[in-house]
């Protein structure tokens, strides 16, 4: 299927416990996603992030941020996930809430969770969180109580950035 | 905002209505709030509707008035300590909550649950699909002003709450359903109340029938209501009802088989009305092929463990630490630090009463989540209120947040 996506835009391919993915460039993600709903993938199953701060990976990921977006073709009963890395500091990608429409709550959820910006979306905004609430709370860096707690089993990596009062 | 200007007569859902009864004060839309409090919203649903007379010109939900960060809450626990809060999502339907999360770590371990254990498994997502359909019948039948059918359905209910409570102890969160196999065999006195539930089933739902299918107040308030196309259920990722309701056959179940469903022989229900009543025709016919497959499964319920044989992953049975020194250290390693992924990250949906369950999970190869993320049908199918209400009349909104079906704990998690 790769043959149909421009192939300068794949930057990696593979498979992990019988998951397709492929990964490309953040510029390149709304001709992916047009190209793919083109060969049939037409259900937007759902697109989140996974922030990698202070992993403790051996293959360091390339950026902070990792926007995984998953398709499905119904008819032939296949699924395929693209990734997307993005910088810490500032980080943004184009809305495909045009392309799929069901993309729409999920772009404001990441928004919400991770401050990822979507250029494009006519709707950024908070969907969980109150419309009051100052930062971001998926991100690795936000304490799970609100908090600090002192003496907690990962403490350096999870209290390092009590949210601003 | 002023009224769009347009011919006097106007056609809403198949009904001619004059524009002069539709128009507001002076044509200008009426802003209502709806909820969160509100008893026909499901929980804690807020919807922002522009009412033009009593046709619905814009609406808008507002969500997150149940988040409780359970995404957030599972990174801070182990893979195996997690299990309780994948209940507590989707709280009309745990097992099934379980189920998913338990495949995928299943999945990114590379183990299988025994043979025993997967019936089990069929056997408790089939009798919660059951529970969570009676619920839904009872409550938006009630809204719709049919009494007795809640009454009928929370009966059943009551049943399937004995059953969870005699396999798991637990009545609504039962975590039951656990990475490499199930929490405990199933009793003699389970299987005999089982037994006795899929006999007796069948009848209950003709009763419910009886009340609905062909009662004309039922009918003139969800046929023709709340139309989505089927084009409109995929470009919105509808699952579950909403999608089998437009004419789509799709049901993870048959389409993408987990746990054995493809051993057993039923028939997805599919109906082509997209409207309320078609939602509703295919929540029955669905009702009726649980109990097809909970018989099955229990008639082929086989012998041996329910749990898988890895002491890396589960701890050793309680007899064994008296007398092994290694059953010890097992027990010693897996209840101080649990057991850790390898690095990576899967996808696994399974169908439950609202639509596709989805459980993303990545692992940094350690003993805790790194993401934990549920692609809650609920969430998704709440999306599409806006699709479904648009043109129609505001006695109307209640039928479709009804058939849309959502679980208020599922959209915010």
């Amino acid at each position: 299927m790769s043959q149909q996506i421009p192939p300068a835009a794949v930057l990696a391919e593979g498979m992990i416990a019988g998951d397709h993915w492929i990964q490309v460039q953040p510029e390149q993600i709304r001709a992916t996603l047009s190209r793919l709903q083109a060969e049939g993938f037409t259900y937007f199953l759902f697109l989140t992030c996974v922030d990698h701060l202070a992993t403790p990976l051996l293959q360091q990921p390339p950026q902070r941020f990792e926007l995984v977006y998953q398709l499905r073709d119904l008819k032939q009963r296949r699924e395929i996930r693209v990734r997307v890395f993005l910088p810490e500091e500032r980080p943004e990608i184009a809305s495909v809430q045009d392309i799929f429409a069901a993309a729409n709550w999920d772009e404001r959820e990441t928004w919400d969770m991770f401050g990822i910006e979507f250029e494009g979306h006519p709707n950024l905004e908070r969907i969980l969180m109150p419309e009051d609430w100052i930062g971001h709370p998926l991100r690795r860096d936000f304490p799970v109580g609100g908090e600090p707690v002192d003496f907690s089993e990962d403490h350096e990596t999870w209290q390092t950035a009590p949210p601003q009062a | 905002m002023s009224a769009p200007a347009g011919p006097m007569t106007e056609h809403v859902q198949g009904m001619t209505i004059q524009r002069s009864r539709l128009q507001g004060r002076d044509g200008d839309l009426l802003t209502v709030n709806f909820g969160p409090q509100h008893p026909s919203t499901h929980g804690v649903l807020r919807l922002i509707v522009d009412l033009e007379g009593e046709v619905i010109r814009g609406l808008k939900p507002v969500i997150g008035y149940l988040h409780t960060g359970i995404e957030k809450q599972m990174e801070a626990l182990r893979w195996q300590q997690a299990v309780v809060l994948t209940d507590r999502h989707d709280y009309l339907s745990p097992p099934i909550n379980n189920l998913a999360y338990a495949l995928a770590v299943e999945k990114l371990l590379g183990v299988e649950a025994p043979p025993r254990a997967q019936v089990l498994r069929v056997i408790m997502s089939e009798l919660t699909r059951l529970s969570s359909h009676v619920v839904w019948l009872g409550t938006s039948s009630l809204e719709l002003g049919a009494m007795s059918a809640f009454m009928y359905g929370f009966r059943e209910r009551e049943k399937v709450m004995d059953l969870n409570e005699e396999i798991s102890g637990f009545r609504m969160h039962t975590s039951y359903i656990r990475p490499g196999g199930v929490f405990a065999d199933a009793t003699p006195r389970f299987l005999e109340m089982l037994d006795a539930f899929i006999r007796e089933m069948p009848r209950n739902v003709d009763e419910y029938e009886n009340l609905l299918t062909r009662n004309p107040i039922w009918i003139a308030r969800t046929k023709d209501i709340g139309h989505l196309t089927p084009e409109d259920a995929i470009r919105l990722a509808a699952s579950g009802p909403m999608l089998r309701g437009s004419g789509i056959n799709w049901d993870l179940r048959k389409d993408r088989p987990y746990s054995g469903y493809e051993k057993y022989d039923w028939e997805v229900a599919v109906e082509n009305g997209c409207d309320c009543y078609a939602r509703y025709l295919v929540r029955i016919r669905e009702m009726r092929e649980s109990v097809k497959i909970l018989r099955q499964a229990l008639d082929s319920l086989p012998p041996g463990p329910v749990n898988i044989d890895d002491r890396k992953i589960l701890p050793p049975p309680r007899e064994e630490l008296e007398t092994s020194m290694e059953a010890v250290i097992h027990h010693f390693k897996l209840a101080t630090e649990g057991y850790s992924l390898p690095p990576g990250d899967v996808y696994v949906a399974v169908e439950s009463g609202r639509g596709e369950n989805g459980c993303y999970i990545v692992s940094d190869g350690t003993h805790k989540p790194r993401r934990a993320k549920f692609r809650s049908a609920s969430f998704v199918n709440i999306q599409a209120l806006e699709q479904l209400a648009l043109g129609s009349m505001v006695a109307d909104l209640i039928a479709v947040i009804g058939t849309a079906d959502a679980v208020l704990g599922d959209v915010d998690r």
